[in-house]
């Protein structure tokens, strides 16, 4: 009870205490505010490649695409742990404005906007369509022009526009030029018609909130991006089939059991013609597909957690000096204490319960900040914003609406635990060597 | 007349002790022999540097001589374990020290109560505090301090900081008071008064050891031992 007391007491009357609280509250804030932020921007940037991509990805990078794809596509919509599967072409091609001297290289891909909304989150990205996605390729003025859907990034480097009038539609043709390659990879056509070009005209944007998709990427209707690329022979070919499982279905199971099927369609698809086209096929959970996207922000996040074990062992060493200077200052009391038969572990648990006093009290303050300024991040950036043009990421180039704010309660006990632990490793050291102290040389008259 | 073994509270046999000052080997005690009978007031008296204070930390198990034995009640206190020494500390011996040396986080009245503290668990605490404090109480009482038990120590005078010393170091009732200088650090008068109070306590049976430099002060105590050269 005395050793309650006596660092309550110690507590309190020690200024320079308050300067350990000081440091370990302010690490705690920083902990808390960056961890709960940057961890908010890398789950929503996981979240929307997962948007993107849907559960599971059958296909290949080969631009040849591979053959049977309907025949799988078939057996997957049989499955009773498939909720969507969508065929997807993907190649590249050069992209021109009508009125523009310049060709750019973009990244088409061929979808069916029904089929693609039901197995991704194609349908929520688009941004005049999205309650009917149906329509997504329509030209409303012109019923025989065939539409396409841009990138946001990508229109916005084309209008210098993010968001086009939605009540008149500007119709922007652009004329897409693809090279068609056989099932073999050779160029399907030889001469002048060696490239396929088609006029489409902008239908729609898609934002992603993916930089490098909204600003590369043009969504096609299916059927002419597959004569595009040449896929649309008598055995007609595709690049990936996007699937999406029931919302029961856990994705590695999913994918586990999609990879088997796989496996057996092309032992059954063997003898077929162009049964080499399906080599080079893979089947990839989300993440797994996504990986080179996602594998940057998660070293980022990983860098992130080793500079913030910096902080730790910072805060270690701030609570280990000021316990040293403390315990200095202290050794007449041990010598006292001593002398009245408090043992060597009585004292370590003395200083010990000092430092988690310390650690409870500063990362109290700590967290208590953290979480008031998270709740009120979104309007202290809009005052900056409005006052002094100040903003923290510049949304034109980070696709994120607020700063991400939600506080998770598992990582607050994980920061709030290693701040108490890191005090009590700090205070370590110094009880160890308080305990270790003969009262006859603390209770000498030069002691402090 | 002959005494018993039993008579004696601590027996002091051949202590010697030396301290190691850089290459210096520094001789303090060089075979001290002290017997302390029950109810005794002794007082060791000494030249600055001869070693009294190290006799008497010796003599309550704050430090360890380099050779001889300490018997307390006939036990060997070189034979203790670090917990019986803790033990020894708490409830056979009480210290008194010229600096008084109290707690000033502390208020009077806990520090008097704060030996009887030690080794309580809260529940142990909680079930003993209302006894325990009024053990205390009664000692402040019997030290003339009861109108100052909410003060903290630097809130006192030196005479009155020393009889709260005092009254801590009788808390658990020691059967043994070593009083290292006790009036080194007051006035004439006010250091009467603190001898008063050990007289007084003598008086009442309790064994008292008390080292000073200062003749007049030993004449107070039943029995005087001159500690020079490192020896008696």
């Amino acid at each position: 009870m005395y050793k309650i007391i006596l660092a309550t007491r110690y507590l309190l009357k020690r200024r320079i205490t308050y300067f350990a609280i000081l440091a370990v509250a302010l690490s705690v804030f920083i902990v808390i505010v960056v961890m709960t932020v940057m961890g908010g921007l890398v789950n929503e940037f996981k979240e929307k490649n997962h948007r993107f991509a849907g559960d599971c990805v059958v296909g290949t990078e080969s631009l040849v695409g591979f053959a049977y794809y309907e025949d799988f596509v078939n057996l997957m919509e049989q499955q009773d742990f498939v909720e969507a599967v969508s065929p997807v072409i993907k190649s590249f091609a050069l992209k021109r404005r009508r009125g523009s001297d310049q060709d750019d290289i973009a990244e088409i891909m061929g979808i069916d906007p029904v089929r693609h909304s039901q197995a991704t989150g194609f349908g929520d990205t688009l941004y005049y369509h999205n309650d009917d996605v149906s329509r997504t390729f329509e030209i409303a003025s012109d019923a025989n022009l065939v539409g396409c859907v841009l990138g946001d990034f990508m229109l916005l480097q084309d209008t210098n526009s993010r968001y086009l009038s939605e009540t008149s539609l500007p119709r922007i043709p652009y004329s897409i030029s693809c090279f068609p390659l056989t099932a073999r990879g050779a160029l399907a056509q030889a001469g002048t018609d060696m490239v396929n070009t088609k006029t489409f005209y902008f239908s729609d944007q898609s934002s992603s909130g993916l930089p490098r998709v909204d600003g590369s990427v043009i969504y096609l209707p299916f059927e002419e991006a597959q004569l595009l690329c040449g896929m649309a022979g008598s055995t007609k070919r595709a690049s990936r089939l996007h699937i999406r499982f029931k919302p029961d279905v856990k994705i590695d199971i999913g994918c586990e059991k999609v990879r088997s099927l796989w496996q057996k369609f092309r032992q059954d698809k063997a003898g077929e013609t162009q049964a080499y086209t399906t080599d080079t096929v893979t089947v990839q959970g989300w993440k797994q597909y996504r990986r080179e996207s996602i594998a940057p922000m998660e070293n980022e996040q990983t860098e992130m957690s080793v500079m913030f074990g910096f902080v730790g062992i910072t805060t270690v060493f701030i609570v280990l000096v000021v316990f040293y200077m403390i315990i200095s200052h202290k050794s007449k009391d041990i010598g006292i204490l001593k002398s009245i038969g408090v043992s060597n572990v009585d004292i370590i648990e003395l200083f010990s319960g000092y430092a988690f006093l310390v650690g409870i009290l500063g990362s109290g303050i700590g967290l208590l900040a953290g979480w008031i300024f998270l709740l009120k991040i979104n309007q202290i950036e809009d005052w900056l914003f409005q006052h002094y043009g100040f903003q923290l990421w510049d949304r034109t180039i980070y696709a994120i609406g607020d700063i991400p704010n939600q506080v998770e309660f598992k990582v607050l006990a994980i920061i709030v635990v290693s701040a108490i632990a890191a005090c009590l490793a700090g205070a370590l050291i110094p009880s160890l060597q308080a305990a270790r102290q003969k009262p006859v040389e603390t209770l000498q008259v030069g002691q402090l | 007349m002959i005494m018993s073994k039993n008579d004696f509270i601590l027996k002091a046999e051949g202590l010697h002790k030396s301290y190691r000052m850089g290459a210096t080997e520094v001789r303090v005690l060089k075979g001290v022999n002290l017997n302390i009978k029950k109810g005794e007031f002794v007082a060791i008296i000494g030249a600055s540097g001869s070693g009294k204070s190290t006799l008497l930390h010796i003599l309550g198990a704050l430090d360890r001589p380099t050779k001889g034995v300490v018997q307390f009640e006939q036990r060997d206190l070189s034979r203790f374990r670090a917990g019986e020494l803790n033990r020894f500390r708490n409830r056979m011996v009480g210290f008194v020290f010229q600096f008084y040396h109290l707690l000033d986080e502390l208020s009077v009245l806990e520090n008097v109560f704060l030996p009887a503290m030690t080794g309580k668990s809260i529940v142990g605490w909680f079930a003993c505090r209302r006894q325990v404090k009024n053990r205390a109480k009664e000692v402040l009482i019997q030290m003339g301090l009861a109108e100052r038990i909410k003060h903290k120590p630097y809130q006192l005078s030196g005479g009155e900081r020393q009889r709260v010393a005092i009254g801590r170091a009788l808390m658990n009732e020691p059967r043994l008071l070593l009083a290292d200088e006790p009036t080194g650090n007051l006035d004439s008068a006010t250091g009467n008064g603190i001898l008063d109070v050990l007289e007084a306590l003598n008086r009442a049976g309790q064994t008292i050891v008390m080292v000073t430099h200062d003749e007049r002060i030993a004449q107070r105590a039943g029995r005087i031992v001159t500690l020079a050269d490192g020896k008696i």
